[in-house]
């Protein structure tokens, strides 16, 4: 069967073009889920077109910290009890949901949408470095911690962003990293045992 | 369709997203020059190469070759050394990567220079260890140019008159990468200034191994003169201005 055309007509042919577009979708799911839609009561289809159509239509950015949220400001942001001085830089908004998922920062974020990466095009006029610095500014921030991925672009983005903010008093601190808890020493690679390492503390 | 099993060492260059647990990555290797693999799960977190295939890691590999034009796959991945960028300058974070871009922009697949290889692990190495990254980086693209067969000769003009180490005027023209006393050069040429300190300083540093310690101190005119040629005789080289030119501050 043509990829571009099927037995039912163009229009289930489109929908399986648009579902094998999304993020783990492959053809013969996309096949299955326009299986679906196609039995699908009206109602139905009509209550998932006004869902997509809802959530395009509100989402936006955090005027604040630059997370999703329908609001102008995230709930965090909004959050009187969280400590505004103290902000959590991180490179998608999901990690902020990771991150709260800890349950352990009593903190706001900031969400740089990307981390530095030249060679790919992005640098730093395209992440929201700028608007975190105004932030300092305006909030009186006292620490950064940086939790960027700890790859080499995130790295690089963090220390971009600690050279950017030398000498401007703001207490720049990382996430540590090394061997997981409830792991054993085992099966930890030599790039872990070497990160522990470095970062040992006092017991 | 038969593949071949290829055991080598090499540095990550690039990688690009290609599903949602999946990477092209490209390597500049020991033994088959640039490569590019095909990294099944490598984002999932108990990946089968774990950190080994961050860009500018050194690692050991394991792939296998198709002859026709699909991707390679990437088997194994075993981590020697993981780049870290000095805690206290991003230059150095930017001087590693433009190392990745000469790797990959100067090569063709599978076209092995190990010299270059060496090289280029030295000096990354290098960036990370030393204080000042201008001189090493410096370093690797004359190095990079000697290998493309690139490297102007030092040595004397065309006409045959030697460089002495003074004050006199010089130029490099870039397009034909051949040195001009001032009676050989034309205004027509598009050529680079020079003078024979800076010109003695370059066929020093091109002349000294990578791994070997050479440490001059040059002025700060001196060193301006030799990024402003290095930078004309690279993008001469590429056809394009590197990226992370734009980055690196001198």
């Amino acid at each position: 069967m043509d990829e571009q055309t099927h037995p039912y007509g163009p229009s289930v042919a489109r929908l399986i073009e648009e579902f094998a577009q999304m993020p783990g979708i492959g053809r013969k799911s996309a096949e299955r889920l326009a299986q679906y839609v196609v039995n699908m009561k009206k109602s139905s289809a009509a209550s998932l077109i006004q869902a997509i159509d809802s959530v395009k239509r509100s989402i936006r950015r955090c005027e604040v910290c630059h997370a999703l949220t329908e609001k102008e400001q995230c709930d965090i942001c909004s959050d009187s009890r969280r400590d505004r001085t103290l902000v959590c830089v991180v490179e998608q908004p999901k990690d902020v949901i990771s991150l709260e998922a800890s349950g352990a920062f009593p903190g706001t974020y900031h969400v740089l949408h990307g981390s530095l990466s030249p060679l790919n095009g992005i640098g730093p006029e395209k992440l929201t470095i700028n608007s975190l610095i105004k932030r300092i500014e305006a909030d009186g921030v006292t620490e950064l911690v940086m939790a960027t991925n700890p790859t080499l672009e995130g790295d690089g983005t963090a220390l971009y962003i600690s050279n950017l903010l030398e000498n401007r008093g703001v207490r720049i601190t990382r996430l540590a990293r090394g061997i997981a808890s409830g792991s054993v020493l085992e099966f930890a690679n030599k790039e872990m045992l070497a990160d522990a390492l470095r970062g040992r503390q006092a017991f | 369709m038969s593949t071949d099993s290829r055991k080598t060492e090499g540095l990550v260059i690039r990688q690009v997203d290609f599903s949602e647990t999946s990477r092209v990555v490209t390597m500049f290797t020991r033994d088959f020059g640039k490569i590019s693999v095909l990294a099944k799960g490598a984002k999932r977190l108990k990946s089968s190469f774990e950190a080994a295939i961050d860009l500018l890691t050194r690692c050991e590999i394991v792939f296998l070759h198709k002859p026709t034009s699909s991707l390679d796959i990437l088997t194994e991945a075993r981590l020697l050394e993981r780049f870290r960028a000095s805690a206290h300058d991003v230059n150095v974070y930017y001087a590693g990567l433009y190392v990745a871009e000469l790797l990959g922009s100067c090569s063709e697949e599978f076209d092995p220079y190990p010299r270059w290889y060496d090289a280029a692990v030295t000096t990354l190495s290098r960036l990370q260890s030393e204080s000042d990254f201008r001189l090493i980086v410096l370093r690797f693209e004359l190095f990079t140019l000697a290998e493309m067969g690139l490297l102007p000769e030092f040595e004397a003009c065309q006409c045959g008159r030697p460089v002495m180490d003074n004050q006199d005027r010089w130029s490099l023209w870039v397009q034909q990468g051949v040195l001009l006393c001032s009676q050989c050069r034309q205004s027509e040429m598009s050529t680079r200034p020079l003078t024979g300190g800076v010109i003695t300083l370059l066929r020093r540093l091109s002349q000294t191994e990578i791994a070997d310690d050479f440490t001059p101190a040059p002025t700060i005119q001196q060193l301006k003169s030799i990024r402003h040629l290095m930078t004309a005789l690279i993008s001469q080289t590429l056809d394009q201005r590197p990226k992370m030119l734009a980055y690196l501050k001198y």
